[in-house]
Order: structure tokens, then C-alpha cells, then sequence
């Protein structure tokens, strides 16, 4: 009788799964502490937005029982009206992470590539791999996507071209210039994908406004989502924009019914929110930026930080043993490794106790070594 | 590739030879010279002959031979009740009688001699795989004459060429104690083999005319670690330091999202990089020179999720105290020896590297003799001039850890702990008279 192995294809079984962070009770339990303060998602300290809050708590669970909007029409239509778009432009998945996996299956198969950043969110490529896609990964140019280095990368291929602006891990990002010369470089031969799950975190006039792009290179499809900014992070709500043919084509790939109802609730909620939760959140980042770059600083610690809610720092011992010895007083960060930043972590930028909690235990794990 | 011939056959030693010719044919087809195409066969045919012998009502013995560039192996799947090797370990020095052994013990004993390695893995009920291993002889490494300047500006990254490899490793041969080589960095011809089937991995560091200036390499290791050597560094002192972390962040990059949680040395050079591993301990060497102490590095690949290890109660208090000096969770279950043993003899593989004057043993079956099996194996290796004897316990299986208490008793002490380098982590012992 055959094994199962001898059923999966060579990319499936050569893939390394990913292995998702324990629950908070269990890291609890493991590391011996009684708090745990997770810096390490970019989740945002703040919370959802009074309104979407109000949403979840109105939620009747009698509707529990009943399916949710397959194609998330309301939201659609909200997405439509912030956004000043035909809501069949946009495409609403469980995450970030399922609009990828949709466009990848729309646009690509074996034989075909991607282009990415080999140091940036890692489920472009993972999502390729599994999937029997070549991923093409392109180096960071001093912390940043190499517009000439990817456009180098790009063969007859290649089908998708993923640029996070602004990058994760590093925070860099291209400017308007910069894009518009990389996306006349590609002329069209690929869809460009924009992610920009951190872009409401940026502050200047020189950020390009991949809704506005698009409008000028129907190429280009745009990534965002409810978990950073909004704070949804737990009801996975995030979703794509796009010119009409090219977003007709994904949603032919793309699985109805996969976002909850109370995500799509709480989302349009939080579009339409007026209580000024992101100016709050983006003076909690900014602060918190501040203040750590300036505790990294007195260590003599090399930091990078641009745009998000998130910091790097490359420190002087393994990541993988920082991580340890900071869960030991209930602070989890996200070691870079697996980002291929070996000895670099990544800290989320939260409330000022969070970030005093953080540096506190930084310097006692650094100073015990 | 490697060529795969899979033969069922009765328990009955007329078959042995077709096995034997099976055998013969596999290895004068992957080049091996007549000295190790009969050594091979007559492993096949030994251990055969035994099975056929002590195992006739368990029905028919698998056997599967590999031939790949290096080695020939032979995997004989058998199912027997009671297992009892005893004549497989290498502390064996006559043939045992009266202890219960039915068949020919003196056929195990030569099987287990005329194979260069061989360990044994058990699928499940009484159901064993016996693995038998040929390494094909190679050359020894020349000197590499030193007639170039390396000079930067330098680069680093993964290798395949196998006259690079083979260079690299008789520079790397020529410059470090034998001690921080893979033993095929003595016969360079085998670690290029050995690279290009998929063995070994290679980060190789060069300078701007392409000469090369440094090497690190890794292989698996259990299924979760990845073991390195080196980094190997060739540039003149002054780079030394740029060229090491150039090496170790390619090997970093290059293995980060690989599907294992470590990477781990027991004879990183002096010139890994500061703040990229931590140590474990370290083991003592003994070579001509005298003492000296070996530090064993180790990094994490991601986020430690925790184990689950067993340890025999003498040893409890050692690990927790090494667990909480590298701030690791683990739960940690008391494993007892077992009330009554399925058989009288236990059985050791060991593998041998003579230029590092090493020996290495892992328990491959539990027996009521385990403590003097153990002394036996250090008396036969002290026998023949072997000064460092490691023992290593997989933590994962309680039979495994409850060694512990025969192992001290034998005259040997704990050292480190080494976290995911075997099912689960590795506990190493070093012998008393070695450390």
C-alpha cells in the first residue's frame, strides 16, 4: 500500500510548516511568569476602535448560526465608498495571507516564479514554495527593496512581483518617484503586488497611495488590512484592490464565505470609525519609536526603523537566546532569523509601560550574559 | 543518484548468495575497490546468515542495498522477539556462550567488524532494520602548496563545485588540528562525493580573483539539528574576523528557513564569530599536546516551543540546572530502568575517528548487562589507544535516559546537554579516564 508521502508532490513535502507561537497560557506556564507582554505580531496596543468595539459587543450570538456574507457585500460597499472605487474592485479574504494564496493560484503555475525581497513578510515565498512556484528572492539594498535588483529578477516567468511598502521587517519604503520608475521598468509584464498592510502608520506626503496607482497601472494590485492599524488582528479581515479585469480574474480563485460575520462587521465598522483611534495610535507609535530608539542608543545597540509599528535591532547575543531570556520575565519579541536577519529582533511599538517593561527586561537579559 | 536494489527472501541461508552477489555488483558499480566490494559482502552475507538463522519463524528478511557515491549500505528489515546483538559490540572479544544466544554469534561478531558503521532501528513491535555501512576509500589529502595572496574585497556564499569543496577541505585539512575537520576533510575527493549527495552543505568564502578564503560546512543531524565544522578561514589574520562572520551569516541566511529548529558544533573552530551561538559546555580533548577544552556551540533557528525529555533520577538535578542556565522550558519525566529486561545484552554502536583519536557510542538496545557493556566498549577502545570516549543518550526515549545510572557507574560523567540534535535533545557523556 503507498504512504501518504508517496500521494504529495515534492514541493509540499519539502515544505517547513509554520509553527505559530503557543497560546499565552501555555507560554505562561512553560516560562514560569504570570504576564506575558507580546511585542511580537505588530498587533496594536490600542485595541480596535470604539466603534468596531461597540459592533462585537451587539453581536447577537443567535447569528452565530447563520452564514456569513460570502462575498462580504457590506464591507465591499464601505471599502467602496472610503475609498471612492466600485466595490467590485475590491476582494475581502480571512487575512492578508489568503488574498496572496488567491493571487499566486490566479496568476501562477509550476514552472512559472514570483519576485520578492529575500528579507521582508515571509508568505509571498512560503506560499510559492508550497505551492510548486519558484520564489526569486531579491537582496535588500541597505535595508530596502532593490527596485533595479528586482526588476533584474524578473523573466518571462515571472508572473507576480511582491513589493511590502513599507517593508517588513525594516520599515523602508519607496517613495512615489521611486515606484513609478520601477512599475515603468516592469511595463506591465507583471503584476505588481503593493503590500501595504502598515501604509496607514506613514505619516509623509512623499508615501505613495497605491489606490491612486492603480488608477494608472491596472498592473498593480494593492494589499491591505484590518489586523495593524485597526486592530482587528484576531477576526483576520484583510483585502485587495485592483483594476476590474485584474481583480475578476482572482476572484475566480478566491474562497467565498472565508471571512466571519463579526469581521466583517467590526471592519466596516472601524473604516468608518470617527474617534480618532489611528492619529492616537500613530502618536502611541511615534512615541514609542522615540523612546526606544533612544534606549538602543545608550547600549550602543544599531537599530533600523521607518515607517510601522515596529523597531529592529541587531543585538549582541543569539535572537533565539534573547527570546528566551526575555519570555523568562513575560516579554515575547520576534527573532529575525527566520526573516534571515540572524541576531536581529523585532520589537512592536506599543503603550509607554509596555515599552519600559520592554527595556527593562532587555538590559537585565543583556547585562546577565 | 543512489542505485536501490530491494530483495525479500526466505529466512534461509540458501539464499545468502544472491544477496552477496547482489552486493558485489552494487559496490564494483559505485567504484569501490575489491577490498571494500568483499567487505561489503561479506557484512551482507554475515549478518544474513545469523538472521536466516535465529529468526525462521518470523517469515521473510527484506533486505535493501544502496550504492551512492561514497558508500554502499545494506538495510536488512527482520522481525525477531528477544533481540539479542550482543556480539555486535565492539567490547565483544570472544564468542560468548551459554548466554542464550541461539545461531552463530562468531558471524555477528566478524559482520560487525568487516562494516565500517552500523546501527539498528526498530519499526515498531519486533519488527528491526539492521543497517550495515561500506565507505569507499579515497586518497588521502596533499598539501596544498601556498603560492596565492588572499585579498579583499570578499563574498560568501553556497557552493557545489567539487573541485572548490576539494580544495577547500585540503586547505581546511592543512591549517586546523583534526579535531575541528570532518573526518572526509582527510580524503577531500569523499567530501566533494559526499557534497554532491547531498550529505554535506557548503558556504564557501572568496576573494576578489575568486580564490578561496574560507569554508563552513554542515550536514543533518537527528531530525531537527544541523551539525556544522569551521568556519574555516584562509585570509590573512587581519580579515580573519570579516571573513568568519561573512561565513556564518551565509550559513545563517542559507539555513534559516530550512526544516530543522538548530544548528549546533562540537568542533567549531576558534574562529566562529562572538555573539552568534551559545555555549553549551565543553568537552576535554586529549591528543599529543595534552588536555584542552573544547567548547560545544549551539544556536536556535526560531522560537524555542519547548520539549518533553526523560531523565533518570540520578541525573534530574543536572538537567534542570543546565535547562535553567540556557533558559529552556522543558518538562522533564523520570525514567526508571525497567523492572525486568527483554533481553541480557544490551547493544552499542560505535563509531571511531582515528585522526581525532574519538569514539563515539549510542545505545541501539537495552540489556541487563548495559554498565558492563559500557565498561567493556572503554576498555577495548583504551585497548587500542583511544583517549576520548563520548557517550551520547537520546533524551526523547525513556530506556535511552534510565542509561544514565549504568553510564556512571561505567566511569562516565555528564557534560552538556545539546538541545533537538537527536530525536529530542542529546545528553553527552565523556568517560572519566578521557576527560
Amino acid at each position: 500500500m503507498p504512504s501518504l508521502t508517496d500521494l504529495a508532490p515534492p514541493h509540499v513535502l519539502n515544505f517547513e510548516s509554520y509553527v505559530p507561537s503557543r497560546p499565552d497560557e501555555v507560554l505562561m506556564r512553560q516560562y514560569g511568569v504570570d504576564r506575558l507582554l507580546r511585542l511580537n505580531n505588530n498587533e496594536n496596543a490600542l485595541g480596535p476602535p470604539p466603534a468596531a468595539r461597540e459592533v462585537l459587543d451587539a453581536f447577537p450570538p443567535v447569528r452565530g448560526a447563520v452564514y456569513p456574507s460570502g462575498d462580504c457585500f457590506f464591507l465591499r460597499e464601505a471599502l467602496g465608498r472610503a475609498f471612492g472605487k466600485d466595490p467590485e474592485r475590491f476582494l475581502v479574504g480571512n487575512g492578508s495571507c489568503e488574498v496572496i494564496t488567491s493571487v499566486i493560484k490566479a496568476f501562477c503555475q509550476p514552472g512559472d516564479s514570483i519576485v520578492t525581497a529575500d528579507k521582508t513578510f515571509a508568505v509571498y515565498e512560503w506560499v510559492a514554495a508550497f505551492s510548486g512556484i519558484d520564489a526569486r528572492l531579491v537582496p535588500l539594498k541597505v535595508y530596502a527593496q532593490d527596485p533595479d535588483a528586482m526588476l533584474d529578477a524578473v523573466t518571462e516567468r515571472t508572473k507576480i512581483v511582491f513589493v511590502c511598502n513599507p517593508n517588513n521587517p525594516t520599515g523602508t519604503w519607496w517613495d512615489k518617484a521611486t515606484l513609478e520608475r520601477f512599475l515603468a521598468g516592469i511595463g506591465g509584464r507583471t503584476v505588481v503586488v503593493l503590500d501595504e498592510a502598515y501604509r496607514e502608520f506613514v505619516d509623509s506626503p512623499d508615501f505613495p497611495d497605491g489606490m491612486e496607482v492603480m488608477e494608472r497601472h491596472p498592473n498593480v494590485l494593492v494589499f491591505r488590512t484590518f489586523s495593524k492599524m485597526y486592530g482587528l488582528a484576531a477576526l483576520r479581515v484583510g483585502y485587495l484592490c485592483g483594476g476590474q479585469e485584474a481583480v475578476d480574474i482572482v476572484r475566480r480563485t478566491h474562497l467565498v464565505y472565508s471571512v466571519n460575520t463579526p469581521g466583517q462587521m467590526a471592519a466596516r465598522a472601524a473604516l468608518e470609525d470617527g474617534s480618532g483611534h489611528l492619529e492616537a495610535t500613530r502618536r502611541m507609535v511615534v512615541q514609542a519609536r522615540g523612546y526606544l530608539r533612544s534606549v538602543f542608543d545608550s547600549l550602543g545597540i544599531e537599530h533600523v526603523s521607518g515607517e510601522g509599528n515596529y523597531i529592529m535591532a541587531r543585538v549582541p547575543v543569539p535572537d533565539t537566546l534573547l527570546y528566551r531570556l526575555l519570555m523568562r520575565q513575560g516579554v515575547m519579541i520576534r527573532t529575525m532569523t527566520g526573516f534571515r536577519f540572524p541576531n536581529w529582533i523585532r520589537v512592536t511599538l506599543a503603550q509607554e509601560p509596555a515599552m519600559e517593561a520592554f527595556s527593562m527586561a532587555f538590559r537585565k537579559a543583556l547585562d546577565g550574559r | 543518484m543512489d542505485t536501490i536494489l530491494s530483495l525479500e527472501t526466505p529466512p534461509d541461508i540458501g539464499y545468502a548468495r544472491v544477496l552477496t552477489t547482489a552486493a558485489e555488483a552494487l559496490a564494483r558499480s559505485r567504484g569501490l575497490a575489491a577490498r571494500e566490494q568483499m567487505r561489503f559482502q561479506l557484512a551482507v552475507e554475515e549478518f544474513f546468515t545469523y538472521l536466516a538463522q535465529v529468526v525462521p519463524e518470523h517469515g521473510p528478511i527484506r533486505t535493501v542495498l544502496t550504492g551512492k557515491p561514497y558508500q554502499v549500505c545494506a538495510s536488512i528489515r527482520f522481525q525477531a522477539s528477544g533481540l539479542c546483538l550482543g556480539a555486535l559490540n565492539a567490547g565483544c572479544t570472544a564468542v560468548p556462550a551459554g548466554d542464550g544466544e541461539t545461531g552463530h554469534p562468531l558471524s555477528l561478531m566478524l559482520a560487525g567488524r568487516v562494516a565500517d558503521r552500523f546501527r539498528i532501528d526498530r519499526d515498531g513491535g519486533d519488527a528491526f532494520i539492521l543497517h550495515a555501512e561500506v565507505d569507499k576509500a579515497y586518497p588521502p589529502a596533499e598539501a596544498p602548496g601556498q603560492c596565492v595572496a588572499i585579498r579583499p574585497p570578499y563574498r560568501a556564499g553556497l557552493e557545489s563545485d567539487p573541485s572548490l569543496l576539494m580544495h577547500a577541505a585540503a586547505l581546511a585539512a592543512s591549517r586546523y588540528p583534526a579535531w575541528h575537520c570532518p573526518a572526509s576533510f582527510q580524503t577531500p575527493g569523499k567530501f566533494a562525493d559526499m557534497s554532491g549527495a547531498g550529505r554535506f552543505f557548503s558556504i564557501i568564502a572568496q576573494d576578489a580573483a575568486s580564490h578561496p578564503a574560507g569554508i563552513l560546512c554542515w550536514a543533518r543531524s537527528g531530525d531537527k539539528g544541523l551539525a556544522f565544522s569551521g568556519p574555516f578561514v584562509f585570509a590573512p589574520p587581519e580579515d580573519a574576523a570579516q571573513v568568519a562572520r561573512l561565513l556564518t551569516d551565509a550559513f545563517l541566511a542559507a539555513v534559516a528557513r530550512e526544516k530543522v529548529e538548530i544548528v549546533f558544533s562540537e568542533r567549531a573552530t576558534p574562529d566562529a564569530p562572538d555573539g552568534y551561538f551559545e555555549s553549551l559546555g565543553s568537552l576535554t580533548l586529549h591528543g599529543q599536546e595534552g588536555p584542552s577544552e573544547q567548547p560545544v556551540l549551539y544556536r536556535h533557528l526560531r522560537e524555542d516551543a519547548g520539549e518533553t525529555v526523560w531523565a533518570a533520577p540520578e541525573l534530574e538535578g543536572y538537567l534542570r540546572g543546565a535547562y535553567d542556565r540556557l533558559a529552556m522550558c522543558r518538562d522533564i519525566l523520570t525514567a526508571h530502568p525497567p523492572a525486568a529486561f527483554e533481553r541480557k545484552r544490551s547493544l552499542l554502536s560505535t563509531t571511531l575517528d582515528k585522526n581525532k583519536g574519538l569514539a563515539v557510542l549510542r545505545p541501539l538496545l537495552d540489556g541487563e548487562d548495559a554498565s558492563a557493556n559500557l565498561a567493556a566498549h572503554v576498555q577495548a577502545l583504551s585497548e587500542k589507544g583511544v583517549p576520548n570516549v563520548l557517550l551520547y543518550l537520546d533524551l526523547s526515549r525513556a530506556w535511552e535516559a534510565a542509561l544514565a545510572g549504568p553510564a556512571m557507574e561505567a566511569g562516565f560523567r555528564p557534560r552538556l546537554v545539546l538541545p533537538f540534535a537527536g530525536r529530542s535533545d542529546v545528553l553527552v557523556f565523556q568517560h572519566a579516564q578521557s576527560d
